[in-house]
């Protein structure tokens, strides 16, 4: 089961939010298809949220096919978004070590080290699929 | 409904209880001991010896009676005026039973927890008025009637008249219509003026002016009043007292009837010669002139009483009605 | 739809001076509507007419389709907490439950002494002693053991500090949650209560701004970027909201009614708090200009 937290200062929907921990937790592998989400009571309550926000965020990912609810049960997940690149994930975190390792050494600083992987990441990587909406 | 009225006024209840106890240890002592000296003085007898003819033949100041009159009257002088303290009961329970009553819920805004609920204003106004009223009838005629039976010895030698002002005011029914109009002139003020504060203060200006607007002008026009006249001079007679009357005004007028002395009486003995010529010639009493009053008989007590009584619960009637009206407008 | 509460030119009047006025505005069941505006904004009123603690001096207010002005069965569904928590001070917790049994024929006391234990509020206390926060507790847990299907909240969390505040708002979506009742609640701040709104009703000075769904209202708005605006129409807006222009610039906040093409503008999206306060400097500047007598 995850907790879900809420960013105050993000301009991202409160029910967008939730979708996007949803998916990240199904991509480092904290979620998996069988996984019951937290009812929609306890994160309406905990998060002071309103009920057809987490809905609402519960559909769209139903929409999305990564759950599924069974009235009166409680919605599960049916997909991951950690596919087979999970079991290589270590190997490749070892690697990302080792190159922070060298850039320390380099004398780049935390904020050059996030420019240098974002511009890198935009000039390498063809565009994912759009964006979802933020509004 | 009927619980929570319970539970909002236990407390005053419980003081007002406290109060006729306290009032209850003051007049049962006293009003024993002082029918102990009715009866041990033999005034039983001397009342009725003054039987019950306007003017009486055997006045006062003769014989020993007269004696045992003055004795009872010189031992009990105080406690006619400690009896006028009484005359304030009714207002204090307007003051805190009534006043408060509307005025605190709107105060701190609770009107809008219990009206909210699932009754509707007029049935929650109807029990609290209901229950507050049946209370003050309650303690208002325990007060009354043992106020009645204290003042009676007192009344009966003499000392103080049941009929006049403030005894008048303090027994029999008259408190309970004065009580329940301080109550409901309290409720009724506090619909108007939605703090308790204000709501007291504008009970207080109300009750003291309805009573003594009605006290001094309308009471003693209650019935029509009846006139006795007696001799200046002559045999020796005066009103009785025993009858417990309510005079009004006295005097003395000339043969023409015109008033020469007004709050006076004058009683002078057969062929009598004062200082001056022939008796009060210096007052410009002649000839022909007489002792005069305006009364109210005192066998009117109790039909004075229902009147009263009966004008102040019309009141209570239509406070109580524009009270209700006036709590279905506030929000 | 199935409408909860539906006004049509509804208006009061204390003396000369409206309190609120031509307010026609409905709120579709399972909302939970914001009532947003300034103080003196109307707010209380309008609530007070829904619960019937009011007559409407004007048009109309309807619950579940009936007038609530001395209407009793339609106090049975309404759970209602007025500014301030009013609740008798001299009552312990307990004894508040026991009067809520006395005064409704529906009235869940189990719910309530679950939740208040939950909160660990003391039973035997008199309520006047607790916190803010915990007064306000016993009070919204008043109003739900009445099991409303619609529940008003006149500011119930303007005099509460952050941390009771937030407790509030949760217990409250918990038990929205549970039984889905619609809400309607009132607060001069939206930020208190943007994330658990889903409709939102804006008052200022004694009218109604703006009502409707948040996701509808957020769609129906855009913020305009372009050359000096002289006033000719604009393909696709509906109103200009509020308009700033500096000589050569005009900034506009639009309703729209359609896309907006027209390539001398860039188009923003807005955030729901920018358009209320947009709305909000709209109707006092209105006013403003009307109480110093000079032409706005």
């Amino acid at each position: 089961m995850i907790e879900f937290v809420l960013d105050g200062r993000s301009k991202v929907n409160t029910y967008m939010q939730l979708v996007q921990q949803v998916k990240q937790a199904l991509r480092v592998g904290l979620l998996a298809p069988g996984d019951r989400l937290p009812k929609v009571r306890d994160v309406a309550q905990s998060l002071a949220i309103n009920p057809n926000t987490v809905l609402k965020a519960y559909r769209e990912l139903e929409i999305e096919g990564l759950a599924e609810g069974r009235p009166g049960v409680g919605t599960f997940v049916t997909r991951t978004l950690a596919g087979a690149s999970l079991p290589n994930q270590s190997e490749l975190r070892a690697d990302l070590v080792a190159w922070l390792h060298r850039a320390q050494a380099a004398g780049l600083t935390h904020e050059d080290v996030t420019a240098l992987v974002e511009t890198t990441m935009r000039a390498t990587l063809p565009a994912e699929s759009p964006q979802p909406k933020t509004t | 409904m009927i619980w929570l009225t319970w539970r909002q006024h236990r407390k005053q209840a419980l003081f007002t209880a406290i109060g006729l106890a306290v009032l209850a240890a003051l007049i049962i002592p006293t009003g024993l001991a002082m029918r102990g000296t009715f009866d041990r003085l033999g005034l039983t007898d001397c009342v009725a010896k003054l039987g019950t003819a306007q003017l009486s033949q055997t006045p006062i100041g003769a014989g020993t009676c007269d004696a045992a009159f003055r004795e009872f009257n010189g031992q009990y002088r105080v406690f006619g005026m400690i009896g006028v303290l009484f005359l304030f009961l009714p207002l204090v329970v307007g003051l805190f039973w009534g006043a408060p009553l509307v005025a605190r819920e709107i105060e701190q805004g609770t009107h809008r927890l219990v009206w909210t609920q699932g009754i509707s204003r007029r049935h929650w106004a109807l029990v609290k008025f209901g229950m507050v009223g049946a209370a003050t009838l309650v303690a208002s005629a325990l007060y009354g009637f043992g106020v009645s039976w204290w003042m009676t010895p007192l009344s009966q030698a003499g000392q103080l008249t049941r009929f006049d002002v403030f005894y008048f005011d303090m027994q029999g029914l008259a408190p309970i219509g004065y009580t329940l109009f301080a109550v409901a002139l309290g409720v009724f003020a506090g619909t108007v003026w939605p703090k308790v504060l204000p709501a007291m203060a504008a009970t207080l200006a109300g009750f003291v002016g309805v009573r003594v607007a009605l006290t001094t002008l309308a009471r003693p026009n209650y019935l029509p009043a009846e006139t006795l006249t007696y001799p200046v001079q002559g045999a020796i007679v005066q009103p009785n007292t025993a009858l417990g009357d309510w005079v009004l005004s006295h005097g003395v007028r000339d043969a023409a009837g015109k008033l020469v002395a007004a709050n006076a009486e004058i009683m002078c003995p057969p062929n009598a010669t004062g200082p001056g010529a022939s008796c009060g010639a210096d007052m410009g009493v002649g000839a022909g002139s007489y002792n005069w009053q305006l009364f109210q008989p005192g066998s009117r007590f109790w039909a004075f009483q229902g009147i009263e009584t009966g004008i102040f619960l019309v009141l209570v009637v239509l406070l109580a009605y524009f009270a209700v009206r006036r709590i279905r407008r506030i929000s | 739809m199935d409408m909860v509460l539906e006004t049509d030119q509804l208006g009061k009047r204390y003396g000369g001076n409206w309190a609120l006025r031509d307010c026609s505005l409905h709120l579709p069941a399972g909302r939970v509507a914001a009532l947003v505006g300034p103080n003196g904004a109307g707010k209380s009123t309008l609530l007070h007419l829904a619960v019937g603690l009011l007559r409407p001096d004007a048009g109309t207010v309807r619950i579940f389709g009936e007038s609530p002005y001395a209407n009793t069965s339609i106090l049975a569904d309404i759970g209602f907490v007025a500014q301030d928590t009013p609740v008798y001070r001299d009552f312990s917790a307990t004894e508040l439950v026991t009067m809520g049994g006395k005064l409704n024929e529906r009235w869940d006391a189990t719910l309530a002494r679950t939740r208040l234990a939950q909160l660990g509020i003391p039973p035997d206390k008199p309520v006047g002693r607790l916190s803010g926060g915990q007064r306000a507790q016993v009070a919204l847990a008043l109003a739900l053991a009445k099991r409303p299907r619609l529940l008003l909240l006149d500011e119930p969390v303007a005099s509460l500090d952050p941390l009771a505040r937030r407790e509030f708002l949760q217990s409250l979506m918990g038990s929205v949650a549970e039984a889905g009742t619609t809400v309607l609640l009132s607060s001069h701040l939206l930020a208190d209560l943007e994330r658990v709104c889903d409709h939102v009703i804006v008052l200022s000075t004694a009218r109604a701004r703006l009502s409707g769904s948040v996701d509808e209202i957020v769609d129906g708005h855009r913020q305009l970027v372009g050359p000096r605006h002289g006033g000719e129409p604009i393909r696709g807006v509906a109103e200009i909201v509020r308009a700033s222009h500096t000589d050569r610039q005009s900034t506009l906040l639009v309703r729209t009614n359609g896309s907006i093409n027209d390539p001398a503008w860039t188009v923003h999206e807005v955030t729901l708090e920018d358009l209320i306060l947009a709305y909000l400097a709209d109707g006092d500047t209105n006013t403003n200009h009307e109480a110093w007598g000079v032409p706005a």
